[in-house]
């Protein structure tokens, strides 16, 4: 299905190049967000290795190590916890709308929401998933702006009503010279801030199935705005975009990782 | 002593020559004396019934913990939501032996409490489940089995949508709902299902019901155990309220857990089940009427709507043939099998008995009356103090209830667990987990940053966003990897029976030879915890129960309060009315005072003839009192809520009235009045014999 944007994508890269000095229009702001989907999207497979750590006031810090499937093309995603040994072996399942998570001690499966807190640390799932904000979202330039030393698009998101996602609202500051996104911050619906998440380290990497770069951020660092000094960090160590296993997105090809 | 007798005579004199003032006066004594005895005589059944409720079901007389816990214990609620901080006790072993070493110290019984998910799945959910394991297993008779029950739930929902289409504006979504509960009703579906795998997964068609289908049947719901980890078999044998109401008890060295038949029947029994014995208790116990009771009247629509908790459990032949005896039962009625039970179940004051009489004898052997039985193996999650889930198979081998506490929701609310399990599901950071996480956090060579310093750290000078990095051949992501270390919980697991004892503890409860003993082994205990480094707290069991321990001090200090009133106005109104009887007895006394009588005399005849009435009124008080409380000894007192069943350690208290509470009552209404008195008696005292000479205006 999605390798119907391909040709898109082509067009819509210079375009949105184009369109990312400032200020942008209602066009213009599409555009920049259409971009920002298209290259984290790979036309192939994903393979990435994740480390991820959530430190809370008060208690142990969490780590985890898990690897990450994407096949984007039939929306699909797995997750699945290698470290420490106590979690290996959990794992998180999305086809289409569902997300499901396996625990690997009872070998039951169950169905979790959008909300999910993947690990028990404050990311979630579309954290690791493709990104789709121009499908989920209407945007709405805000202005621009400075971040650190970077000039950026603040662009505001508010989810559509059929999408499905964990925050309703969304604020993301795009770096004008790049496309990069290098911050966001999520919202409730009634407004109140609840995660901000910064993007400072992007990385690029050709993609043969794609005919172009696939980007991805090598580091999210995601700060909980509701309970102060909270935060979660994900890192990802190292990325593969060659073909996996036909049958890697089933129930029953995680089950079989634990046995 | 001819003095003596002299007063007494002018006294008995003097109360029968104003026998209606007195008679006031000694009324008032009277119900004084009688509320005394009755108030103290139940508020003392109270506190021992009190007491059993509390020390002989879960708290012991004596809690412990960690004083490093950062509130207070709550067996039975602090009023606050989520798990309370008590800290831990890392070596309960330890604990044990300090403590048993204190004299008086008959027990110590390991505890832990937390709350647990149980994993439920919709009827749906597992039918597709059991279809994907007899795919994988081949097993094709099974398949056809499940295959057919998925089918007429299909059909179900088929009927279920067409309604809400009927109804609703959003015809689109509704007709993709409807194309996939079609889609699943063809024979099509089914063919390809059981034939050949597909070119891509081969399990195309599982994905399409676990993904498309099972999400329109949205009739799960979350349960919740509350759970007490202990030393299931030491804690039955030393708490005597305990008893087994079925099944086993969990054998040692095994891990399980026992229900409390209150939250068994209150909270996993089948939801239409539930509200018919609700309502017909309702109806026939409380006198209460549907057709007046709004409330009742919305359980009805609830109860109504639930009807998919039976249709769903029936297989084809089933189905056909309660449709059939419902038709027979309620003429005149037609359509599927879901339309006759939604309107069986729409009860009214006229045909509640015979549905309720018809749904036991024809519906519930058809269908599962729990969540699961005695017996099975269930999934227990719980939400760790660090944020992680962890859980476990445990199988449920029985229930229990404590004695005359069966219809108590707050003896209702603890279910047992072997110990085992619940340090499993606790999931204690040990040195071994630290460490193995300290080496996965060096590896990822991670700098932490401060939130307020996020920006400049991460975009200041010399920030680079972007990078191009080449493309790998890939890596082995599982190289080094266990994937079975967590090791799959089947809940038949052994341990050895000498670790329960061997390892962590949130609480302990002490038992002691002597409960009249308390503050002392209470004392001893935290001289020994001290002495040995314990670090423990330690509470009687009237602060160990949380907001029912607050409970009873409120009652207790109601009771006492309305005594100390009812005193201080008869203390009030005797006052008065001495006063009024001696300004009257003005004469009288000067003319006593003239030949002689010394003030003295004056206020002991004063005294002598309160004392008189007051022993008299006092002794008819105490003996209705007496007989009052004899009586309720007998009929009970009703316990009108939960928390009362719980303080009257049953449906009904049986009061008992002992000699104390007898010559509390007489003593505490003679010194009222004799202190009422003497204001009265100092007033006659300074009446002089002049007063008595002088003509009367």
């Amino acid at each position: 299905m999605r390798f119907a944007v391909l040709p898109l994508v082509a067009f819509a890269l210079p375009v949105a190049v184009g369109a990312r000095a400032a200020p942008l229009d209602e066009a213009g702001t599409k555009a920049l967000m259409k971009e920002l989907d298209d290259r984290q999207r790979n036309s192939g497979d994903y393979k990435a290795m994740v480390f991820l750590e959530r430190k809370e006031k008060d208690k142990n810090d969490l780590v985890y190590e898990l690897v990450v499937y994407r096949r984007d093309a039939d929306d699909k995603l797995m997750m699945l916890f290698l470290k420490p040994k106590a979690e290996a072996g959990r794992g998180y399942l999305r086809i289409d709308r569902n997300l499901f998570m396996y625990d690997p001690t009872t070998g039951k499966w169950d169905r979790r929401t959008e909300r999910e807190r993947i690990g028990g640390t404050d990311s979630r799932r579309q954290d690791y998933d493709e990104s789709r904000l121009a499908e989920d979202y209407v945007a709405k330039y805000v202005g621009e702006e400075d971040l650190g030393r970077f000039k950026v698009h603040h662009v505001r998101l508010d989810a559509k009503s059929e999408a499905d996602v964990a925050f309703p609202i969304m604020h993301v500051w795009v770096d004008q010279a790049t496309g990069n996104m290098l911050k966001s911050q999520e919202h409730a619906q009634s407004g109140k801030l609840m995660r901000t998440s910064f993007y400072p380290k992007w990385e690029r990497m050709f993609s043969p199935s794609k005919g172009a770069d696939v980007y991805f951020p090598r580091e999210i660092r995601i700060f909980d705005e509701v309970e102060k000094g909270n935060k979660s960090t994900i890192v990802i160590e190292q990325v593969a975009l060659s073909t996996l296993p036909a049958n890697i997105f089933t129930k029953a090809w995680l089950e079989a990782r634990s046995r | 002593m001819d003095t003596l007798r002299l007063i007494g005579a002018m006294a008995w004199r003097n109360l029968w020559n104003a026998k209606g003032k007195n008679t006031l006066v000694g009324l008032l004594m009277l119900f004084g004396t009688f509320l005394v005895v009755t108030g103290t005589s139940i508020l003392d059944s109270i506190d021992r019934a009190m007491t059993r409720s509390i020390t002989q079901s879960v708290a012991g007389h004596l809690q412990v913990h960690s004083k490093e816990g950062r509130d207070d214990l709550a067996l039975f609620g602090s009023g606050f939501m989520g798990a309370d901080d008590l800290g831990l006790m890392p070596d309960f072993s330890r604990v044990k032996q300090v403590l048993l070493g204190v004299p008086g110290v008959r027990a110590v019984i390991p505890m832990g409490t937390d709350f647990f998910d149980i994993y439920t799945a919709t009827e749906m959910d597992h039918a597709i489940e059991r279809l994907r394991k007899a795919l994988e297993a081949g097993d094709t008779a099974r398949v056809d089995l499940v295959a057919t029950r998925i089918r007429a739930m299909a059909d179900l929902l088929r009927a279920e949508f067409g309604r809400r289409k009927q109804i609703l504006r959003n015809h689109e979504e509704i007709d993709q709902h409807l194309a996939v509960i079609d889609r699943v009703r063809g024979d099509g579906f089914w063919n390809a299902l059981r034939g050949p795998p597909s070119a891509d997964d081969g399990t195309a068609g599982i994905e399409f019901l676990d993904t498309q289908l099972a999400p329109l049947v949205d009739e799960n719901e979350g349960y919740y155990l509350q759970a007490l980890g202990t030393n299931v078999q030491e804690f039955s044998r030393t708490f005597e309220q305990f008893e087994l109401a079925s099944g086993t008890m969990i054998p040692e060295g095994q891990h399980g857990v026992l229900l409390n038949q209150k939250f068994y029947d209150d909270y996993l029994r089948n939801p239409v089940a539930r509200a018919m014995d609700q309502l017909r208790d309702d109806v026939v116990e409380k006198g209460k009427r549907i057709d007046e009771d709004p409330l009742l009247r919305a359980k009805v629509g609830r109860m109504s709507r639930q009807y998919r908790r039976i249709t769903f459990q029936l297989d084809v032949a089933q189905s056909e043939r309660l449709a059939a005896e419902l038709r027979d039962f309620m003429p005149g009625a037609t359509g599927s099998i879901d339309d006759l039970v939604q309107r069986f179940l729409q009860v009214d004051d006229s045909n509640l008995l015979p549905r309720h009489r018809f749904f036991f004898a024809e519906v519930a052997p058809l269908i599962r009356m729990y969540l699961f039985p005695v017996g099975d193996l269930i999934t227990l999650r719980a939400y760790t103090r660090a944020g992680t889930i962890k859980s476990a198979n445990v199988k449920v081998w029985g229930t229990f209830r404590f004695k005359g506490l069966e219809k108590s929701a707050l003896a209702g609310g603890h279910s047992l667990m072997d110990m085992m399990t619940f340090r499993g599901l606790y999931g204690l950071m040990t040195e071994d987990k630290r460490k193995e996480l300290a080496g996965i956090k060096e590896a990822a060579g991670l700098k932490d940053v401060d939130r307020d310093q996020a920006e400049d750290a991460l975009f200041g000078e010399g920030a680079e966003v972007e990078r191009k990095v080449e493309p790998k051949a890939g890596f082995d992501e599982f190289r080094g990897v266990d994937l079975a270390a967590s090791g799959r919980s089947d809940g038949n697991g052994t341990f050895d029976p000498a670790l329960v004892d061997k390892g962590l503890a949130m609480h302990a409860a002490v038992l002691l030879d002597d409960i009249g003993r308390i503050p002392e082994a209470r004392a001893a205990i935290e001289q020994a915890s001290e002495a040995a480094g314990l670090g423990l707290k330690v509470v009687d069991w009237e602060q160990a129960s949380g907001i029912v321990g607050q409970l009873v001090v409120l009652v207790r200090g109601v009771l006492y309060v309305a005594i100390g009133i009812i005193f201080l106005v008869a203390l009030v109104i005797i006052n008065n009315t001495m006063v009024m009887a001696t300004l009257e007895r003005t004469m009288e006394i000067g003319t006593m005072r003239a030949p002689g009588a010394m003030s003295g005399l004056v206020r002991r005849l004063f005294l002598l003839e309160t004392l008189l009435l007051g022993l008299l009124a006092g002794t008819l008080g105490a003996a209705l009192g007496f007989a009052f409380v004899t009586h309720l000894g007998t009929a009970g007192i009703p316990a009108p809520t939960d928390e009362m069943i719980f303080l009257f350690s049953g449906p009904r208290l049986f009061p008992d009235v002992g000699a104390d509470n007898v010559i509390a009552g007489l003593v505490a209404i003679v010194v009222v009045s004799l202190l009422a008195t003497l204001y009265p008696a100092a007033i006659a005292t300074r009446i002089e014999p002049v007063v008595a000479m002088s003509p009367r205006e």
